[in-house]
């Protein structure tokens, strides 16, 4: 009887603490009013704004310790247990054993993860992943002003981090500085996954605008991209592009939302 | 004793995702327990066919130009087939506008298109699972502003235990290299 | 009769001469239609690559093959100039990436891979692909992953491969280009040497040679201004101990591309003619030719005999490009002297215009009037060697001057009243309306404020004792005095 007591208690001790870790942000996050913006994405070939509903965005992203204490409470997502249509071979393989990213990696913002491992945090959060626009409209701020993207200062700053290389270590997550929303590691840390890969409908071949195929994606062609000058952006757009769903980088990351839900 | 902790463990097993006990290979698609409704409203998971080869698919059923040719393409594709085979394989059509296709806008469609449900499904699913299945079929797909969808047209072939064998992008008439994958 | 046949043969002769001319065209390969000779034959080939300047050996094949390319993306860090570190993009960790080289009519099967470090996606366009975006839609890769695709040569040449993700230009322009040679089906005839030269231009925050990590600069790229011009992606690629080797009486083949982004190549060898150049790397060859212009996303292929020992240096003829921005390779050519056909340097003289004539009197006058010895005749000597050349390009050699513009010196009443006057006229100049000899003059003459007392001196006596005048001499010291006692005129010499 007192064997089965003491497994009891574990049960309820685990639950709670899966509660309590699930229903805890990472910290309180940025309130982001909606608005109507420019965006590099069309939602429909002659509109060139889209609207963004107002939510709240994790402040930092989700670092390889949060990703962890996940890992611990959802053992179906160890790396070692991982369905490889979840997540391909590269999915942590940076972390010393399938539980823990070890001190060195913990603070760093949580890499090799696809976007299935991401979703499925966010939504054991309570949360989810941002939608592009979401992303973008938060990405367009500076430090001072919400919308900087035609600041030449503000885009080569940009551009001078995907000049260089990958390195293994990736700043503390939540070290940079907060954006106009208080919102930090916006850029220059890592690519980070959005709800809607799946709906990045941009041809392969980037050259390809105004693609003329119009059967290819049922009534339209590729989405031809607006402000070719704003290179930081259509990079961001061709590496989520590049990707598949269970895809892992050592150079993407992610952080998660709450707020309305989101159209399909 | 031994059944309360047979109880609890269950419990702890169901409420993680995917972790079943009979084996599926590791790159099953039936890992997503994803939750469905189809044509008649009955409540169906993703693996409803399990045991079967399935051809499976995303659409709308308010799609104006490819998915009324999708249910043509998968029709020729079973002509292809011997009766057996025919018999034995299985399609499910899944909606990714779960807000439009209510099992009785489905129950429509199959009846306007004489849709022998005996062997196709067609079903809904909540919004995150579209994201998700999407994903996993490699199907892209974006709503416009009107409430129609971009989508790419995909036909999935599935293993009877739901392994992707190969897909098709080609519309109206059968793929044969989707003929031959599925046999005589 | 004999004229009659003289004149058929004549017509016959010059008849025979323009049916050959006619016919000297060259034939047409006539391109990708004749260019599918059938599906692979034998066992599949790796292909063999090769980083620059090296070139792979010729395929040898005879028949067409399915070949294997297997090419891996990475991003480094490596030095540009001297202290001046930059992260490239590179097809196989070169700039310009691998050398490819496969026959028309092979089936080539493409891998590419991109790195786990790289931090963005990266595909690849062939210029030498039939296709739609000559391979990009297919090659799409993200880092840590590779895709495959596969086409046919089907038209020979030698074409440039660059990478094709948005955004384009900065791919490019961290240097993801290379070349693939599609050699014809005859082969390229044998040379002693081949070599791999691809041009580009890179644009840096920081100026040119600034030393430390620099970043790539969207805007100058925009506005196509580079910080550096370069062959094989860095400055010291092909120079010092990276020059390029070959020996005299060798032929020689470079296979030059330019990637771009944005420059066209003026390609010259510097001591050298392209005894062959294929422009635009098309089919057919020209002949003797000294700069040829490479397109951005072009290449050429430039053959030439070397004869003379030396360096040759190769460099894009927009100059500033070559010396300012380091557009500059170099050839060491090694071997016996050709006197023959080159000297080298034969003499060096000293070299004294014709106008100024010969200065011999006036060294003697200065060295006399030191000694206090000036005689009348040097006086005259020297300012007749000074005439000529500074006085004479007005008033002429006989100084009849020209009519109505430059008044005479010779029998001129003007000068011969009052001789002194004319030291004022020289040191001075002189404007407006005077009448010589019963003609007016309104001109301007200026102050010859480059001469000094002695010249004046000299000048004048010369003057005075020329072409009829009176005669009379003015001595140095005549000259100091009008020098000192006139308020100069602005410009005037003091």
């Amino acid at each position: 009887m007192r064997h089965a007591a003491q497994v009891v208690c574990l049960v309820v001790a685990a639950a709670c603490a899966h509660t309590a870790w699930a229903a805890q942000p990472a910290a309180p996050r940025a309130a982001i009013p909606g608005g109507t913006f420019a965006t590099i994405l069309p939602p429909a070939e002659k509109l060139k704004e889209a609207t963004v509903r107002a939510f709240q965005m994790d402040r930092r992203t989700v670092s390889n310790a949060d990703f962890a204490r996940f890992v611990a409470d959802r053992p179906e997502w160890r790396r070692d247990r991982v369905a490889p249509i979840f997540a391909d071979a590269g999915y942590l393989r940076h972390w010393p054993n399938a539980t823990t990213p070890g001190e060195n990696l913990a603070a760093q913002p949580a890499t090799q993860v696809s976007w299935f491992a991401a979703k499925a945090y966010c939504e054991a959060r309570g949360a989810r992943l941002p939608t592009w626009y979401e992303w973008e409209f938060v990405a367009a701020a500076s430090a001072t002003v919400p919308d900087a993207r035609d600041d030449p200062q503000w885009r080569q700053a940009i551009l001078e981090w995907y000049a260089r290389p990958a390195s293994a270590t990736l700043p503390d997550s939540g070290s940079t500085a907060p954006n106009f929303y208080g919102v930090r590691d916006v850029h220059g840390v890592v690519w980070e996954w959005v709800l809607d890969l799946g709906s990045m409908m941009v041809s392969a071949d980037n050259r390809e605008q105004g693609d003329p195929d119009e059967k290819r994606f049922c009534g339209s062609g590729a989405l031809t991209m607006e402000q070719k000058d704003n290179y930081a952006m259509l990079m961001r757009i061709a590496t989520l592009s590049s990707m598949q769903a269970n895809y892992t980088s050592g150079t993407m990351g992610f952080r998660c939302v709450t707020g309305p839900e989101p159209r399909p | 004793m031994k059944r309360i902790l047979g109880i609890l463990l269950a419990l702890i097993g169901t409420a993680s995702l995917g972790a079943e006990p009979n084996a599926l290979p590791p790159d099953s698609l039936y890992q997503l327990q994803a939750a469905l409704t189809d044509q008649d409203g009955r409540a169906i998971r993703l693996d409803v066919h399990r045991g079967h080869p399935v051809l499976i698919t995303l659409f709308y059923s308010s799609c104006p130009a490819a998915c009324p040719l999708i249910i043509d393409t998968l029709r020729a594709t079973e002509k292809e087939l011997d009766p057996a085979t025919r018999a034995n394989l299985r399609v499910l059509m899944i909606s990714i506008d779960p807000g439009r296709d209510t099992a009785e806008a489905l129950h429509r469609l199959a009846e306007t298109r004489r849709v022998d449900t005996s062997r196709w499904t067609l079903a809904r699913a909540d919004s995150a699972d579209v994201r998700t299945l999407a994903a996993l079929l490699n199907v892209q797909y974006r709503q416009l502003p009107g409430g129609e969808f971009n989508h790419s047209s995909v036909i999935t072939l599935l293993s009877p235990q739901g392994v992707i064998q190969t897909s098709s992008t080609r519309l109206g008439t059968p793929d044969p290299a989707l003929v031959a994958k599925l046999g005589p | 009769m004999k004229n009659w046949i003289a004149i058929s043969a004549a017509l016959l002769l010059v008849a025979c001469g323009q049916q050959a001319a006619t016919t000297s065209a060259p034939a047409e390969t006539g391109g990708s239609r004749s260019g599918d000779f059938g599906p692979p034959q034998g066992e599949p080939v790796k292909a063999v690559l090769t980083s620059p300047p090296l070139v792979p050996p010729p395929t040898g094949r005879t028949a067409p093959a399915k070949v294997i390319v297997e090419l891996e993306v990475q991003e480094v860090e490596r030095e540009i100039a001297e202290g001046v570190k930059y992260t490239f993009w590179t097809f196989g960790g070169t700039v310009p990436g691998s050398f490819i080289r496969v026959r028309q009519g092979d089936t080539v099967e493409f891998h590419l891979k991109n790195h786990p470090g790289s931090k963005m996606p990266h595909n690849i366009d062939l210029h030498g692909v039939t296709g739609p975006g000559g391979g990009a839609a297919s090659s799409f890769t993200a880092p840590g992953h590779a895709t495959q695709f596969t086409f046919k040569a089907l038209n020979q040449g030698i074409y440039v491969y660059h990478c094709a993700t948005a955004p384009v230009g900065m791919h490019v322009a961290n240097g993801m280009y290379g070349l693939i040679l599609v050699e014809p089906p005859e082969g390229l005839a044998p040379v002693d040497h081949e070599f791999y030269v691809m041009q580009g231009d890179f644009y840096t925050v920081g100026k040119y040679r600034e030393k430390g990590v620099q970043a790539f600069d969207m805007q100058k790229a925009i506005d196509e201004n580079p910080t550096y011009v370069l062959f094989n992606g860095a400055e010291t690629a092909l120079t010092g101990p990276n020059s390029l080797k070959a020996k005299t009486g060798q032929r020689i083949r470079l296979f030059v591309g330019n990637g771009g982004p944005n420059l066209v190549s003026s390609f010259h060898v510097i001591g050298e003619i392209f005894d062959k150049v294929q422009p635009e790397g098309g089919t057919h060859p020209q002949e003797n030719v000294q700069t040829t212009l490479i397109p951005a996303g072009g290449a050429a292929i430039v053959e030439f005999h070397t004869e003379v020992p030396g360096n040759y240096i190769m460099v894009d003829h927009s100059i500033f490009r070559a010396f300012n921005k380091g557009a500059l390779a170099i050839m060491e050519v090694s071997g016996d002297a050709r006197a023959d056909i080159y000297s080298g340097k034969q003499a060096d003289e000293s070299y004294l215009s014709d106008k100024v004539g010969d200065l011999a009197p006036v060294a003697a006058a200065a060295e006399a009037k030191a000694a206090g010895k000036l005689t009348k005749e040097q006086q005259i000597a020297a300012g007749g060697a000074l005439f000529k050349g500074t006085c004479s390009v007005c008033h002429q050699d006989s100084g009849q001057g020209i009519p109505d513009v430059f008044p005479p010196l010779a029998k001129s009443d003007y000068l011969l009243k009052d001789p002194k006057h004319a030291i004022d006229v020289a040191l001075n100049g002189l404007t407006g309306k005077v009448t010589v000899n019963g003609k007016t003059y309104n001109s301007v003459m200026p102050p010859m404020s480059q001469l000094n007392d002695d010249e004046i001196a000299n000048i004048l006596t010369y003057v005075l004792n020329s072409w009829g005048n009176d005669g009379g001499a003015i001595s140095k010291e005549d000259v100091q005095k009008v020098r000192a006692n006139t308020k100069r005129a602005e410009g005037a010499a003091h």
